[in-house]
């Protein structure tokens, strides 16, 4: 629940004047709504007595006055519900932008994305109901509780008591879907909808290996456990939400019983004028409609809080870089620097029981290609991944042409390194956005000529959408050769001072592999190249190997 | 009314759609096209159970009428009396008893209108939640039979298409369909119960009300349309979430990720904007029905005032209205708009519920009956009838005469190839000759156009289904899924095989990945995330090897670049794990490693056998 208070609150300062001018909107069609009926029930009661008596009454004040209440109703509306909903998509959509650049900064962020997809958008939508659902009906049913039993207070104790009993039951029954709610039927009812996500982007993503391995029919009988438990979970949550309005609306029918009683009987003892009472009659017809106004929400907020807790906790996330101050390296002078340094770096996964790398120091001078060697898992790509700044050293540095790797701006950082990587992603989007991605400023021509330096012309010029081939999801379509050398391809656009290639021609044909390195060899001009390589020929291709020690003893 | 149905039965359910869909093609065609048709449609008793909900709704209004009658009467009569008789005690003796009735028969009619409400609720939301499930059902169901080589939709909107369009469907039959059968009895009931009373007030209903329908449905059009490019933006916008996400990293070393995060933030704007723009609408349609409702409930109350005043003497049968008559017609009128209003709440349930099922049609549509299927689902005989005498020895493979096109371009013409039964044949062939596309015949991913594939002489088409229950596979780019590497391992389990943690381990040690798992910080219980996440590619491919190695029965060895992305140490260890699996296998190995290809086996370049294709590759 604190997590929910906290989005309220971030909403509120988010924007404060759209926050209440939104429950000022609901108030006055709602105060309209009750007058309507209530000076109808007056009007047409004082009506009748002055047709009995014969007495004079102003009739055209309240028939004008019920014509403006019926439009104020109407007009107050519309404009509370466009206010509301507009303040909280606002709001809302602020948020998922916070959100996403809060994952940048993240640690883990390629973990899961599935999930992680299901609360950016879905979380996110799930809390338009704090503030419509819950802040708007709950402040609107306080403030016209409040006022109505000012005016009960006015006409008569009797109207006042009855008045406080039942929206005291009003209360009662929020505080029950509240206090009462099954916080563990909207864990289950979450974790079966996020299996059924997770499961079906599985069944889309791997159908291949799945028709082999564990067959596709069990992931899709597994699909419907998990909706199956969606049901029965969301089955409790409902149920709980049905018998709350009805209970509501009993809560409404009995206090209108109740007032006619009270209201009948005042008039009897003359406490107030039987107009009034048939007004007070005729008010309390409406009631429930407002009352209950607040209930489908609150039985949703075990579901809300969840949503909010994982938003919150996103959010939470310190930024991860904050640039360490330390004072720049110094070279010694009149040494010409090296454009890569590693000093005595070691490194440790979280959670690991020993270090990958262990002091680890080397340079690559200017201009100059070093391939990393040595056997797979021994930290060729934490290596990697400590030098295009991916992860930080536990201990020892890192500098590029001199400087701190860690001092670089992110901005400058990535125009200095291309990383050409073992898992070079392609985006669900077309050849050119792909490309783009690396310079965004690059001409169409550009493209072409990177596609000519990595041999993809024709292949991409055979489709007929050309550059707007949108790609398949993982570069569908494509070979894995062919995805390599988009890749590859997307590398070209860039002019960067060191590049880093992770087993580049992996996957590629030797023929297509030779080309392939000599075209990059050809292309990365003077710039400096760290590789990580296993193959013969990028180990030729390289000024000087070094080879990293083998992974230390297993630890059982 | 309905139970859960337990995961067995739902499992007996779905083979059972499955049979019915190989056994009688001809038959079971139509009517598959039919059961697609009609994705997240209620059965007709299903329908007919919803449409009794909403008379049960109706008749809970309507019990509001008896007591607007009791309010009146207490009202009349608390006026007769201030008024009629005077104040005699006697009277006012008999005023209390007939009011402590009158509030007795409201408590008693509310607790009856609270059990018919909650019956129906229940009752609507019962029937909602089968028809959702049915929808999940019917679309996995589809998405099981297509083939895994064929283009599917992005990963990320299958899996909203499936949750958040399959939930959209909820509301729809939950709330609008009830309304509309309330709608049909309430208005009319209390038309006809104010007609008796006066034909005036009768009249202002009747003006108000049917113009309600008439604006809604102009301003429901436009917003159905709406609704629909909305459904359509929030689908987009999760798929461009995840895909951003999963290749973040990449966008992060390109320095694009504050690009990105515009581009986010520009879909993110878009959504709120067509958010608005659908609410706009929807909120004036319900604006024009607040408008008549109002001014329907102001026009009663000024009329009847004015006739009790005696103002206006017509409206009515002969006899001026009574005070309780007109009160009576005054709080019936509420409840005349109440159904129009309840509808209009739930019209944009209709709406985003019909966008959804158009949604979800077109998603069937475009992975349905005339997409490519595995061949199991189309095949005329009984799979299982095949399976009898199985593939228990090395199947002999043959080609003959086999043309393929993908996706207009034309990968095999009139290829013929030859494997002997426990021979070892290397595929090799530069990226895009064909190489992954001719084991993907075999397993039944493809169907050549012409030609035939055999299969220890039974027809590819046949066999698929069971062989790829039994072959080890390795594929260019394995992936590990979602649990434990213990459960990713499992998978590779034939069903109800009994295995022991000692198999895990022979299976990782051969695939020379065991001293990789140890050094994992939990072991074989490591979870993996998406993509198997923690794991180096090589350490992935290990681990797949190890999975494809749990298939022991298997007589078959397919392999896909089994050494891509290993150091020479680790593909020894594979190429080692390799040699073992082959023994007394039939087996097809893609490779271009020179360390494969030094395995004993035949060497076959893809690219001089299907030499024909290269110039007559556009056709």
């Amino acid at each position: 629940m604190k997590a929910v208070w906290r989005i309220v609150s971030s909403q509120h300062q988010h924007d404060r004047f759209h926050f209440w001018l939104g429950i000022l909107a609901a108030i006055l069609p709602a105060v309209a709504g009750i007058l309507l009926l209530g000076v109808s029930g007056w009007f047409i009661t004082a009506a009748a007595l002055a047709g009995l008596s014969g007495a004079f009454l102003n009739i055209f004040a309240p028939s004008a006055i019920i014509r403006a209440l019926a439009i104020v109703r109407t007009a107050g509306r519309y404009g509370e519900r466009v206010v509301t909903h507009d303040a909280t998509f606002r709001f809302l959509t602020a948020l998922r932008n916070q959100l996403f650049a809060a994952f940048l900064t993240r640690r883990d962020r390629h973990r899961r994305s599935g999930v992680l997809l299901n609360r950016l958008t879905l979380d996110i939508s799930a809390l338009d109901t704090v503030y419509l659902r819950i802040v708007v009906p709950v402040l609107l049913c306080v403030f016209t509780a409040a006022a109505l039993l000012c005016v009960w207070f006015a006409i008569a104790v009797p109207v006042f008591v009855a008045g406080v009993v039942f929206l005291g039951a009003w209360a009662g029954l929020a505080w029950i879907s509240v206090a009462r709610a099954d916080r563990k039927a909207a864990r289950r009812a979450d974790a079966a909808s996020d299996a059924i996500r997770l499961r079906a982007a599985d069944l889309v993503a791997g159908r291949r290996d799945l028709a082999i391995y564990g067959g596709l029919d069990a992931v899709a009988a597994s699909i419907l456990s998990a909706d199956e438990r969606l049901t029965a979970a969301e089955d409790v949550e409902e149920r709980r939400a049905t018998r709350l309005i009805c209970l509501s609306g009993l809560v409404g029918q009995v206090f209108l019983a109740v007032s006619l009683a009270v209201a009948v009987v005042g008039a009897a003892q003359a406490a107030f004028s039987p107009a009034l009472a048939a007004g007070l009659v005729l008010v309390v017809v409406v009631l429930p409609e407002l009352f209950s106004m607040a209930l489908p929400g609150l039985a949703r907020l075990p579901r809300t809080a969840l949503a909010a807790k994982r938003v919150s906790a996103l959010q939470s996330v310190a930024p991860a870089r904050t640039s360490n101050a330390q004072t720049p390296a110094i070279h010694r002078p009149g040494d010409n620097p090296p454009l890569l340094g590693f000093e005595d770096v070691t490194f440790r996964y979280p959670g690991a029981a020993r270090d990958v790398l262990e002091t680890l120091s080397f340079d690559i001078g200017k201009a100059e290609a070093v391939a990393i060697a040595g056997r797979s898992g021994c930290g060729k790509s934490t290596v990697a991944a400590i030098a295009s700044r991916m992860l930080d050293p536990r201990a020892g540095r890192v500098c590029l042409d001199g400087r701190d790797l860690g001092e670089y701006d992110e901005q400058t950082l990535r125009r200095s390194i291309t990383v050409l990587g073992q898992r070079a992603y392609l985006f669900n989007d077309t050849v050119a956005a792909n490309l783009r991605i690396a310079n965004a400023d690059a001409t169409d021509a550009d493209l072409w000529t990177a596609l000519e330096h990595a041999a993809l012309v024709e292949r991409i010029s055979d489709s007929s959408q050309g550059l707007g081939t949108v790609l398949g999801e993982g570069g569908l379509g494509l070979s894995g050769g062919e995805q390599r050398r988009l890749a590859l391809a997307r590398a070209f656009l860039t002019r960067p001072k060191l590049f880093i290639l992770d087993e580049m021609t992996e996957g590629l044909d030797s023929e297509t592999a030779r080309d392939v390195l000599s075209r990059f060899l050809q292309f990365r001009g003077n710039a400096s190249v760290l590789m990580i390589a296993h193959k013969r020929l990028e180990l030729d291709a390289a000024d000087r190997i070094l080879r990293l020690p083998e992974p230390g003893h297993e630890i059982r | 009314m309905c139970h859960l149905n337990s995961p067995g039965e739902r499992d007996i359910t779905f083979a059972m759609l499955k049979r019915l869909t190989s056994q009688t093609p001809g038959a079971g065609e139509t009517a598959q096209r039919q059961a697609n048709a009609a994705i997240g449609q209620p059965l007709a008793s299903e329908g007919h159970s919803l449409r009794r909900t909403g008379y049960l709704l109706g008749m809970s209004d309507l019990l509001w009428i008896p007591q607007a009658g009791l309010i009146s009467i207490a009202l009349g009569a608390m006026l007769a009396d201030l008024f009629g008789a005077g104040a005699t005690s006697p009277q006012s003796a008999s005023v209390s008893g007939q009011l402590l009735v009158i509030v007795a028969g409201l408590v008693c009619l509310a607790v009856l209108r609270m059990l018919l409400q909650n019956r129906a609720l229940n009752g609507a939301r019962r029937i909602a939640r089968k028809i959702q499930s049915r929808a999940r059902a019917d679309i996995l169901r589809v998405a099981v039979e297509r083939s895994p080589a064929a283009v599917f939709p992005a990963s990320g909107v299958f899996a909203a298409q499936i949750t958040e369009q399959v939930d959209l469907l909820g509301p729809y039959y939950r709330n609008y369909v009830p309304q509309v059968m309330r709608l049909k009895l309430v208005p009319l009931a209390i038309v006809l119960v104010t007609v008796w009373f006066s034909w005036l007030a009768a009249l202002i209903l009747l003006i108000c009300g049917p113009l309600i329908p008439v604006f809604m449905a102009l301003i429901g059009m436009r917003a159905k349309a709406a609704s629909a490019a909305q459904q359509e933006e929030l689908t987009r916008l999760s798929g461009i979430l995840l895909d951003r996400i999963r290749g973040l990293e990449t966008l992060v070393l390109f320095g694009a990720a504050e690009r990105t995060e515009d581009d986010i933030r520009s879909a993110g704007e878009r959504f709120r904007l067509g958010t608005m723009r659908v609410l706009k609408i929807a909120f004036l349609s319900s604006t024009v029905l607040e408008l008549f409702s109002a001014l329907g409930i102001a026009f009663c109350a000024v009329y009847v005032g004015f006739s009790l005043l005696g103002d206006i003497e017509f409206g009515t049968w002969g006899a001026p209205l009574t005070y309780s008559g007109g009160l009576f017609v005054l709080l019936l009128a509420p409840e005349f708009f109440a159904p129009l209003r309840a509808y209009a709440a739930a019209y944009h349930d209709r709406a985003a519920g019909v966008a959804a099922l158009e949604k979800l049609a077109a998603l069937i549509e475009e992975i349905g009956p005339d997409s490519p299927q595995l061949p199991e689902c189309i095949s005329m005989e009984n799979p299982a009838a095949v399976a009898v005498d199985g593939i228990s020895s090395p199947p002999s493979i043959r080609f003959s005469d086999v043309t393929l096109s993908l996706a207009g371009r034309r990968v095999f013409r009139n290829m013929d190839l030859d494997v002997a039964p426990g021979e070892t044949v290397f595929l090799t062939g530069p990226s895009g000759s064909g190489k992954t596309t001719l084991l993907d015949c075999l397993l039944g991913f493809h169907l050549p156009e012409e030609g035939e594939i055999r299969i220890d002489g039974k027809s590819a088409r046949l066999v698929a289904g069971l062989l790829r229950r039994n072959v080890i596979w390795i594929s260019q780019s394995p992936r590990l899924f979602h649990g434990s590497l213990k459960a990713n391992l499992l998978k590779g389990v034939e069903d109800g095989a009994p295995v022991s943690e000692d198999d895990l381990w022979t299976a990782l040690r051969l695939a020379g990945a065991e001293d990789l798992v140890r050094r994992l910080p939990h072991g074989l219980a490591t979870p993996l995330g998406e993509d198997g996440f923690g794991l180096s590619v090589g350490e992935i491919r290990r681990v797949a090897l190890a999975r494809a190695a749990m298939h022991r029965k298997a007589t078959l060895v397919l392999a896909d670049e089994p050494t891509a992305g290993l150091d020479e140490d680790t593909a020894a260890d594979v190429i080692r794990g390799l040699k073992t699996l082959t023994a007394g296998r039939t087996s097809l190995i893609a490779s271009h490693d020179p360390a494969v290809l030094e395995m004993p086996g035949r060497t076959i370049d893809l690219a001089e056998l299907t030499a024909g294709v290269r110039e007559g590759a556009t056709p």
